[in-house]
């Protein structure tokens, strides 16, 4: 066959793919506007313990032995856990099920106006210690070691940091902000200069959803559209059209936050950077990282524009943990746990670290 | 490479979307990174958060006047009955407690899988 006849063949090849996929968007596009909101979070699981904006789930395992240590996953505070469990094969859940873990979630729900005074204390002197009692009581077992996401893994390392002696056998963190003085464009928006907090939370009572969201939007303006694009030229693709409407679905659902928490976030860590500094105190208590003994690893995310790299990599300088380990992974704030270089990468990572320590 | 990418415009489109992407967030980001820009918005921002209260008091004022419950009275009352919730909550825990103490005090084994299985070995380098 001639060079000539080759080009020929190929471009009526992608003539033809190109027709094909022209009348596929136009098929399916009309199911995708006509379609639900996309089912996520089907892994199997027991609500075992609420209490108001607290949820504490227990995943079911079908495995014959599970590790003898329980893992508490900790969801940031802004978001709905099923980030961990968005779909079948896109879960971290089902993955670490599947390895012989014993997984509980605490994840967050919209907060009332009754919750509106709930703070660091709470979250890390009465929640996480109350699901901790509560997972200890369903399998039996006195240690247990926690995996925090984001601002999960904030409140988990004050946790840490203000219960050394604790049933924690090992913490694991996932892009985790230390150094709050580095997280660019939210460090400078809340200037305290110019942002008054304290007449934010004194007459909203509740951080809207809507405008943690904005935030997170207006670090990538152009995410969304440049996302909804990609979506309409991917259309006759099933799998990355279903990705989309999950991932869309979990950035469109973010949670309220407590006034008081959110104050205590500006004010402590966002213009004091205390946490760094290890001058934060909780309910009285010292949580200066340096408090931190166990064993601990942190994935941070390489293009993370939500925690920047210089914000969250002071961590492990500054526990005291001899067991210490960093893993730095292509990728950004969410992809870093349900995006494909997370299935290859830090799943199994993050897994095979926890299995050594679990027995 | 470059003949590849002429004769495919689906990969031209893909790049041109992600081009005009990055290029409209770096210019944004730069926008925003101004003292102008934070002031600006905290500005607005401060302003909406004024006419808000100011509407709110004018409402309490109002319904006051109509001899009905404001949203803050409203609110008080759901947190008497949050706080009776917990109350009983409480309760029902030392109940349970009791109970388990008068059955003879023995825990019950947690049912689920035997918590038995061994590290793997590590992945070959």
């Amino acid at each position: 066959m001639s060079t000539e006849q080759t080009e020929r063949q190929s471009i009526k090849g992608q003539v033809d793919r190109m027709i094909n996929r022209t009348v596929q968007r136009s098929v399916k596009g009309l199911e995708f506007i006509r379609s639900r909101k996309e089912p996520v979070g089907l892994t199997p699981k027991d609500l075992i313990y609420e209490k108001g904006t607290l949820r504490l789930y227990h995943y079911h395992s079908n495995a014959e032995e599970v590790y003898r240590i329980p893992l508490i996953i900790v969801m940031a505070t802004t978001n709905k856990s099923y980030l961990f469990d968005l779909l079948p094969g896109q879960s971290m859940v089902e993955f670490l099920l599947n390895k012989g873990f014993d997984v509980y979630m605490i994840d967050w729900n919209d907060p009332t106006q009754q919750e509106r005074h709930l703070g660091f204390a709470d979250y890390t002197q009465d929640f996480i210690p109350s699901c901790i009692e509560k997972v200890q009581e369903n399998c039996g077992e006195e240690q247990v070691s926690i995996l925090g996401y984001c601002m999960g893994g904030v409140l988990s390392t004050i946790y840490a940091a203000t219960h050394p002696d604790g049933p924690l056998a090992n913490l694991a963190c996932l892009t985790t902000p230390v150094n709050w003085h580095e997280m660019g464009l939210f460090r400078h928006w809340n200037d305290e200069r110019y942002f008054d907090v304290d007449k934010l939370v004194d007459t909203v009572g509740i951080i809207p959803g809507d405008f943690i969201a904005s935030g997170f939007e207006m670090l990538r303006p152009a995410q969304k559209l440049a996302s909804r694009i990609r979506v309409w030229d991917n259309m006759w693709n099933d799998e990355y059209v279903q990705s989309y409407r999950a991932f869309d679905r979990w950035g469109s659902e973010t949670v309220p936050l407590a006034g008081e928490y959110f104050r205590e976030t500006t004010k402590e860590l966002m213009w004091k950077n205390k946490l760094h500094r290890g001058e934060m105190e909780v309910a009285g208590k010292s949580a200066n990282l340096a408090n931190i003994t166990i064993p601990i690893m942190h994935t941070i995310a390489e293009h993370d524009h939500i925690v920047p790299v210089a914000a969250s990599r002071p961590l492990l300088e500054l526990v005291s943990s001899e067991d210490k380990e960093e893993l730095v992974l292509k990728g950004g704030h969410v992809s870093l746990i349900a995006g494909p270089n997370a299935v290859k990468r830090m799943w199994p990572h993050v897994s095979h670290w926890l299995a050594k320590r679990s027995v | 490479m470059s003949k590849d990418k002429a004769s495919n415009p689906t990969q031209v489109f893909e790049e041109w979307v992600t081009n005009w992407e990055r290029a409209v967030n770096s210019f944004s980001n730069k926008l925003m990174e101004t003292d102008d820009f934070s002031k600006a918005v905290n500005s607005v921002q401060n302003t909406q958060l004024q006419m808000q209260k100011v509407f709110a008091e004018m409402m309490a004022k109002q319904l006051a006047n109509l001899n009905m419950p404001s949203r803050s009275d409203m609110l008080d009352v759901v947190e008497a009955m949050h706080a009776l919730e917990n109350r009983f909550e409480k309760m029902e825990m030392q109940l349970k407690k009791i109970s388990g103490a008068m059955d003879g005090g023995a825990k019950t084994k947690p049912k689920g899988p035997a918590r038995t299985k061994k590290a793997p070995p590590e992945p070959k380098k």
